[in-house]
């Protein structure tokens, strides 16, 4: 008995100690940025930081946590900044802006993309590995019943394997209308891959080893910076199309390539109140994507931190972001590196 | 600060001899991993077969002969129907199917090495340690490198489920079995039993209690993986908790959510009841 009432006091003693209030800070809060995991939130995350950090003499912070719930805390200013921001994808996303609780900002990276992927060797074969082209004539999504067969799934043989994107993104539901529009449900499977982790898992997985697969993908990602992928043709862009698309509930949807994606910088209403210089300079920001990607590529193969990857860019691309801030900013950031 | 002349980083080693039993032996691992999928594919088309009311009638009855008690069963049986009513009677049978083959499982590795560890001290001091790494190591951290050898879907996630629900199953085994009195079991050798006899006629009989104690955690365990094996492409109730998560739909994750505590509670209170004697006799009701 005397142990439990010593375990019961003395952990009663220690939160006691530990509840104590901290002192208040005098200082300025530092500027919160959404701690993004995938590869190009995280390294345009550390560019604008370092450029924040250096060129205007501000602190910052991260803080990380998934897409949704860093949404919901950019609405309620506990995060200030999200680098990379979807806008107009996200439910959540589209509520807070319709209040006027977040503010998307400027262009960052133009040509984003998204679409259906299959490495090269799958179309042209590859002699090196021994590899034969076993889709010879694949182009478009309208080839892919007849390749059924190459993109087999282990879990039912007589169908395909499409890696759509991981469940919950608003991606999954216009794979999974796509997938009916294109009149593909009867021979793929509508496979959802759970995570962004297990999607690129699977994907580089099957290309090190040299076998044929189907998936979703975007871009600016390190995957396309990194392999030889062809994107198979999907119908021109229609916006009357890409309605059925995105709701899910639309029984007849029609086939069309997705909308052109507009990645911006999300920030809270009181940061674009209380930093208007930062805002003209989100309001900039243009990261030309091919450069994007190779330095992405090089980031995930070589496993440097994106901070390491941000400085560098920094250094060797003065051109570049020299255009999105103001000469004296520029020379003080050229002068911290 | 740690001095920096003492850091030094396992990652790329680690990261090379991934990459390397991928493109060697990645193969290899398919082959065995599509065997294994094909033990679950037939287990859900089993339960498929059955028509809903049957598997309801067998769960009923299966509940009833556990605790001989009407009223546990008919509650029971009530929890199961209200997963079907919410919509979720398909994603039920495949997280059933998954929790099944990752329970047999676990009971064929589990139990031996339970009876391994109580009677072996060596082999206790060996794997003791193993176990709390499986139970605390944070699961992405090896399901990634198994994603990438076994594929996606059930196969990786049946694997998560062992590593992270067999150790309460070796653990109380292995207490169980220790446990046992020795006077009983000198007493069983002194009456002419072999090793194998007083094993299986007096320490099993008696920790059967605290083995299925040990079952009743796994079995919890393993209903705890199901958002983790939605998270590497398993079907299932998980997958509604991911999707609602993800969209903030909390109805939708509530709902799928208390699926899954009700199929606990189903899974919970039968294998209990099987697990005390004294209920079984209908000696407490």
């Amino acid at each position: 008995m005397t142990i439990i009432k010593n375990l019961l006091g003395g952990s009663l003693l220690v939160l006691g100690l530990l509840a104590q209030p901290l002192p208040a800070a005098e200082q300025r809060q530092p500027i919160h940025f959404a701690d993004l995991t995938w590869e190009s939130g995280s390294l345009i995350t550390e560019l604008l930081r370092l450029l924040v950090e250096k060129g205007y003499g501000y602190r910052t912070e991260t803080l990380p946590g998934s897409t949704v719930s860093l949404e919901a805390a950019l609405a309620r200013d506990d995060v200030q900044v999200i680098g990379e921001e979807w806008a107009g994808r996200s439910p959540a996303w589209i509520k807070a802006e319709g209040e006027g609780k977040v503010f998307a900002l400027g262009d960052t990276v133009k040509h984003a993309t998204e679409g259906w992927w299959v490495p090269e060797y799958v179309i042209k074969g590859d002699p090196e590995r021994g590899i034969p082209a076993l889709a010879p004539d694949l182009r478009s999504v309208a080839d892919l019943p007849r390749y059924k067969a190459v993109f087999s799934d282990p879990e039912s043989p007589e169908k395909g394997r499409f890696l759509n994107s991981p469940t919950g993104w608003t991606s999954e539901i216009v794979n999974s209308q796509k997938l009916k529009a294109y009149g593909l449900t009867d021979s793929f499977v509508n496979f959802r891959t759970g995570s962004g982790a297990a999607l690129d898992a699977e994907i580089s997985s099957s290309i090190r080893r040299g076998k044929p697969v189907l998936f979703y993908y975007w871009s600016p990602t390190p995957l396309l910076g990194r392999y030889k992928l062809v994107q198979l043709e999907e119908p021109p862009f229609d916006a009357e199309a890409w309605k059925t698309l995105a709701d899910a509930r639309n029984p007849n949807p029609r086939g069309t390539r997705s909308m052109p994606a507009r990645l911006t910088i999300g920030v809270s209403a009181p940061f674009r109140a209380e930093y208007p210089e930062l805002v003209a300079f989100f309001e900039k920001v243009d990261l030309p994507i091919a450069l994007l990607n190779s330095n992405l590529a090089d980031m995930s193969e070589k496993r440097l931190p994106p901070r390491q990857v941000a400085e560098r860019f920094l250094r060797e691309q003065p051109a570049i972001w020299q255009a999105w801030v103001p000469a004296d900013v520029a020379a003080r950031v050229s002068g911290g590196l | 600060m740690f001095p920096q002349a003492l850091h030094y980083s396992i990652a790329d080693a680690v990261n090379r001899f991934v990459d390397w039993l991928v493109l060697y032996y990645g193969d290899a691992f398919r082959e065995v991993s599509d065997h294994l999928l094909q033990l679950v594919a037939g287990i859900e088309g089993l339960l498929r077969l059955c028509p809903w009311w049957l598997l309801l009638a067998l769960v009923g009855g299966l509940a009833w002969h556990a605790s001989r008690s009407w009223r546990r069963a008919a509650v029971l049986v009530g929890l199961l129907f209200l997963i079907g009513v919410v919509g979720l009677w398909d994603k039920l049978l495949q997280t059933c199917s998954l929790v099944l083959v990752a329970t047999l499982l676990s009971v064929l590795i589990g139990v031996p090495i339970g009876i391994l560890l109580a009677r072996k001290p060596l082999a206790r001091r060996l794997l003791m340690p193993l176990l709390d790494v499986m139970q605390t190591l944070p699961s992405f951290v090896y399901l990634i490198p198994v994603l990438m050898l076994f594929g996606l879907g059930k196969v990786p996630a049946i694997f998560a489920t062992l590593v992270y629900a067999l150790p309460p199953l070796i653990r109380l085994t292995e207490l169980g079995i220790r446990q046992v009195d020795v006077s009983v079991t000198e007493a069983a050798a002194c009456l002419g039993a072999n090793r194998w006899q007083s094993l299986r006629h007096v320490q099993l009989p008696l920790a059967l209690p605290t083995i299925m104690a040990g079952l009743n955690q796994t079995v919890m365990m393993a209903l705890s993986m199901v958002v983790v094996a939605s998270m590497i492409g398993a079907r299932g109730l998980g997958e509604d908790v991911l999707t609602g998560i993800q969209t903030l739909n909390v109805g939708l994750g509530v709902e799928a959510g208390l699926a899954i505590v009700a199929l606990a509670v189903v899974i919970d209170r039968v294998t209990q009841g099987y697990g005390d004697p004294a209920q079984r006799d209908g000696r407490i009701r």
